[in-house]
């Protein structure tokens, strides 16, 4: 029993409480700093001291100072962050895509219908120079409107790659600090004690990666922590990070993909094993949504200029002498992309590719459009049949179809050529029919009179005709119309046999005879032409279809123009066993590419603010247990500073004691 | 017991105070742009519904302005229809004022005079213009008038048929010329009576139909011969003599063959001919009128030829008029057609503007109320967090 245990005591007890008065202090000051883990000090009792009249206890020690920290919430917050992130990524750039597809008067499908529209003043007046005008100023509009569309999303996919660039270099930084403290804290693990300031770093660090890709840890034993991506990737593995790059798409250089640097280059990372972090969100995007709304517009803008070409060659227009229409619009023509990676020649060429007519070299695969009512809104990927030789097996990409065809072939619309020199055995080519459709869209055609609005041949009826036929419409309907030939057609029953002939007014081709028979509701056909008849013909009734004498003011190509508002020319398909799938109209193809667009926004949408709640939840479970609460910390000043008021005053009781003891002693 | 940890309390309450701060400028974007649906993305199946209601609305439209131009045009050649038939109505009365037996050649001249001012009026009415470049009655087309004054007539120069608007309605913008002017029946519309030999005073009238069951539409000749003292005709058919043969005569008795019945008046020689030919379509409103003018040009003729002619060019006249008259009925009910295809239109274009609204547009006394909602939401998560986060225990540790 002696005085210095009371100081040694009173000494401890002060030290004790003056740390923990320091760790509350610290906790107090880090209130705001992310990802700071609640600090307590852990305190032990020094032990008992045994004398004859039993233990007495030595005070109390510091044993460490621990952090309140849950491994399987850190876990979990950072997980559901980077579903978060992954969702909201695809959402922000789904909104931006919906922007594309405006809605009502200042949408694309409104100026295709008053473009169609325009038409009908043209047919009610065909020599009206303004009504003509009308129709290319709209047409000039729609072609500007589908242009910018194409741009807005050119713009998008460049936003798209520099965002997964920008993140490709924050992930590789953070990647590295992880690797920095890795380092530090196996340096410190000998020391018995938890370096926790770096170890909340280490963590907030693995979070904020989290949040551009989805990683999972496993602590090693030296105190270090290895951060793997999906697939069993590593990005850190103790003190060494791994460089991730951005790899340039094989087909489409503009496009990047994840990819890892190692010793022998760069590797792409498969976009598949990608399962969170805002990069796995942008890919996805990119893989799907951005593409699929290029084909769309493509579709749309490819079948309708196709269309609408088609039938302005069917007509005369207003020239002297009149000759059959020109092309109003310009499309983007179809194109092929060779994989980077197909086999080379010495110089650095393709091996399937050659120099053409201008001096540029082209792959030896090339898409023509062959039937624009029937592309299909997606891409198509090429390469060497494996088990036909000779063939190619063509794989359309939107819902995974593959097929095979031969070079020549014409499948959803387009023919494919394969000429020499031909791909080798691993050769692969992206086929685009429609992606590059809207770029540079432009009308071609400046002049009035050079809408096609007269029809190439007309129709009379002999008025001594004794039967109700009279002529319902008459139209071209392909190119291979001869109109120097002129037929007459005579019926030689009351039950719709004919008889006809083609002559040729300028004597250049023998005359053609032949018969036929007429039924109500189906049109005649004959040099290129079909005609449809209302009423009934009699015996000996004639019909003439002779060379358009007047075509300044027939409006019979006009009509036919007007009529492409009903025409369903966008994605007819014909599926293997012959049924044929109708497409739609040009008005309804495009409110079915809003409504498509406006499905995916909005369930991204939903998906985004699903994970954002789960997040949220995560983290507050998280923080629940980490964090700091002002109040807690506030009473846990007022009760160390009660002990160590407390303490002191032991020390001041000890003082007063060796005093007293001091006085009995000395004289 | 749950922790709340200060940091946390805080972000977390921010995020609602944002969230419910971008609701309420959504809601409030909604009411100043009176739509409930600005993006696809606000309810995707009510964006393409509208924007399908709004194709068929700019499709009514323009259908509206095709239907408005054949109106236009139909109207005016109704109107042209109505004046060519008043110049024949005029024609005709000069006409039966030509069957006068007192007047001389003068006055017959005079009236051929008439006749020829009248049928240069009826040309230009049959090339009447449409206002732009175009011919109310060209047909399928001509750049010029289509009619022509030529050496042997006027003939038709457009291409026949009748032009029509765009859409799928049938709105004819041009009348067939051909078919309107120059195609009236021959003769009573069933068979022609003329004289092809007519020495004698007598002539034949236009004729009628007794049994229309037993027409057969050969060509029938009449041929007046003497027998026994009397004068006798004979019926030929296609040139092959029938039952009638060496008929007795008698003026102004009918005559019957084959369920045609006409009468032959007057004193005819011997040798005179009659022809009854089937009715052809080819009877050109201006070739009567020309045949009328050159036959009271004609100078000095017996009364048998001046009343020949006279009934000739009377129901020729006639043929022309009610040809004229029922291409003018055939417009009329166009016109009444297209009134009732402009309901329809209106009709479908207030449909498609329904149809747009309803998909699209905002229900205001609702949208008003959710508005209001949200403010007052916002303004009591505002209130809440001021008054909350005040509360701390440092403010009651004075020491």
């Amino acid at each position: 029993m002696s005085s210095s245990a009371l100081l040694s005591l009173g000494t401890r007890a002060m030290f004790a409480n003056y740390a923990a008065l320091q760790t509350t202090g610290n906790n107090i000051a880090n209130v705001n700093t992310a990802g700071y883990s609640r600090q307590s000090v852990e305190l032990e009792t020094a032990g008992g001291q045994f004398t004859g009249a039993g233990f007495f206890g030595k005070g109390v020690n510091v044993t460490t100072v621990a952090r309140a920290h849950d491994e399987l919430l850190t876990r979990e917050a950072a997980g559901s962050q980077a579903m978060a992130s992954a969702d909201e990524a695809r959402s922000t750039q789904l909104q931006q895509l919906e922007k594309v597809f405006a809605t009502g008067e200042a949408g694309i499908g409104y100026a295709a219908g008053q473009f169609l529209n325009a038409f009908v003043d043209v047919a009610s007046r065909p020599t009206d120079a303004s009504a003509r005008q009308v129709v290319l100023a709209r047409a000039a509009d729609l072609a500007s409107r589908f242009r910018s569309a194409g741009e807005q999303i050119d713009a998008i996919q460049a936003g798209v790659t520099s965002d997964l660039k920008a993140s490709i270099d924050t992930v590789n930084s953070l990647a590295q600090r992880v690797a920095a403290l890795n380092n530090q804290i196996a340096a410190l693990a000998g020391s018995g004690h938890q370096p926790n300031d770096l170890l909340d770093q280490r963590d907030q660090l693995i979070s904020q990666i989290s949040q551009y890709v989805q990683v999972s840890t496993i602590p090693a034993d030296d105190g270090s922590m290895s951060v793997f991506m999906g697939g069993g990737q590593s990005l850190v593995l103790g003190n060494n990070a791994v460089t991730l790059a951005a790899v340039a798409d094989p087909f489409d250089p503009g496009v990047v993909h994840l990819g890892v640097t190692d010793a022998s280059g760069d590797h792409a990372f498969p976009d598949d094993l990608m399962t969170g972090g805002s990069i796995a969100g942008l890919l996805r995007f990119q893989k799907t949504d951005l593409p699929d709304a290029r084909n769309l517009l493509g579709q749309m803008a490819s079948a309708l200029a196709g269309e609408v070409n088609l039938q302005q060659s069917l007509g005369l227009d207003l020239g002297q002498p009149a000759g059959f229409g020109a092309a109003i619009f310009n499309v983007g023509l179809p194109g092929v992309m060779p994989a980077s990676g197909n086999a080379k020649d010495a110089s650095g060429n393709d091996v399937a590719s050659y120099v053409n007519g201008s001096g540029d070299r082209v792959p030896s695969v090339s898409l023509t459009i062959a039937d624009p009512t029937e592309l299909q809104a997606s891409d198509y990927t090429l390469r060497n049949s494996p088990s036909v030789a000779g063939s190619y097996e063509l794989t359309r990409t939107s819902d995974g179809l593959v097929r095979t065809v031969a070079s020549g072939a014409i499948v959803d619309g387009f023919r494919v050529d394969v000429v020499a020199p031909l791909p080798a055995a691993g050769d692969r080519f992206l086929l685009r029919p429609v992606g590059d459709a809207v770029r540079n869209m432009q009308r071609v055609l400046d002049d009035p009179k050079g809408i096609a609005a007269a029809s190439p041949v007309t129709a009379t009826i002999d008025a001594s005709n004794t039967g109700t036929a009279t002529v319902a419409d008459l139209h071209a309907v392909s190119n291979t119309l001869n109109p120097d030939l002129t037929a007459t057609i005579t019926f030689t029953d009351d039950v719709g046999g004919y008889s006809y002939t083609l002559v040729d007014t300028t004597g250049a081709l023998a005359t053609t005879s032949g018969t036929g028979t007429w039924q109500a509701g189906q049109p005649i056909s004959l040099n290129g032409w079909e005609m449809a008849l209302n009423g009934v013909p009699k015996t000996n009734d004639t019909l003439t279809v002779e060379k358009t004498a007047y075509p300044a003011i027939n409006n019979g190509n006009a009509r036919a123009l007007v009529d492409l508002r009903d025409v369903r020319m966008v994605g007819q398909q014909t599926l293997a066993n012959g049924t044929i799938v109708p497409g739609a109209t040009i008005t309804d193809a495009y409110a079915n590419a809003l409504s498509d667009v406006g499905v995916r926004v909005q369930s991204a949408g939903t998906a985004a603010q699903m994970s954002a709640a789960v997040a949220a939840d995560a983290e507050s479970a998280r923080s629940s247990k980490a964090g700091v609460n002002l109040d807690e910390e506030a009473a846990r000043l007022i009760q160390f500073q009660q002990s160590y008021q407390a303490a002191a005053k032991m020390l001041q009781v000890a003082q007063s004691i060796f005093d007293t003891l001091l006085q009995v002693t000395g004289h | 017991m749950t922790r709340i940890s200060t940091a946390h309390a805080f972000d977390s309450t921010l995020d609602r105070l944002v969230q419910r701060q971008s609701e309420l400028s959504d809601a409030q974007q909604q009411l100043s742009s009176g739509k409930r649906v600005n993006r696809a993305s606000d309810d995707p199946t009510a964006a393409a519904r509208a924007e399908r209601a709004l194709a068929s609305v700019s499709r009514a439209d323009a259908t509206k302005r095709a239907v408005d131009t054949s109106q236009t045009l139909m109207t005016q050649t109704e109107g042209a229809l109505g004046d060519a038939g008043e110049l024949l109505q005029q024609a005709r009365e000069a006409l039966v004022a030509a069957g006068n037996a007192s007047y001389g050649d003068a006055e017959r001249k005079g009236l051929a005079q008439q006749l020829s001012g009248i049928r240069a009026q009826l040309l230009s009415v049959a090339n009447r213009g449409d206002g732009t470049n175009g011919y109310l009655f060209g047909g399928q087309g001509s750049n010029q008038p289509p009619f022509v004054d030529a050496p042997g007539g006027v003939q038709f120069q457009g291409v026949g048929g009748q032009a029509q608007a765009a859409g799928n309605e049938a709105l004819p913008i041009t009348l067939d010329g051909n078919a309107t002017w120059l195609t009236a029946p021959t003769g009573n519309g069933v068979f022609e009576t003329s004289a092809v030999t007519s020495t004698g005073s007598a002539w034949i009238d236009t004729g009628g139909v007794s049994n229309p069951s037993a027409i057969t539409g050969s060509t029938y000749s009449v041929v007046f011969g003497v027998t026994a003292g009397s004068t006798t005709y004979s019926i030929l058919k296609d040139g092959v003599a029938t039952a009638q043969t060496n008929v007795a005569y008698a003026s102004g008795k009918a005559i019957t063959v084959d369920g045609m019945s006409f009468t032959i008046s007057g004193a005819p020689a011997v040798g005179d001919t009659y022809q009854i030919a089937p009715s052809t379509p080819t009877l050109s409103v201006f070739d009567a009128l020309d045949k009328a003018i050159a036959d009271l040009s004609t100078p000095s003729l017996n009364s048998g030829q001046l009343a020949q002619h006279n009934s000739e060019n009377l129901r020729n006249v006639d043929a022309a008029m009610s040809r004229l008259q029922s291409a003018r009925s055939d417009v009329g009910a166009t016109l009444e057609r297209i009134d009732g295809v402009t309901d329809r239109l209106d009709a479908q274009k207030l449909q498609g503007q329904t149809e747009r609204s309803n998909a699209e547009d905002l229900d205001m006394v609702q949208a008003i109320s959710d508005f209001q909602n949200k403010q007052s939401g916002y303004d009591a998560a505002l209130k809440s967090y001021s008054m909350v986060q005040r509360l701390s225990l440092f403010q009651y540790l004075n020491t």
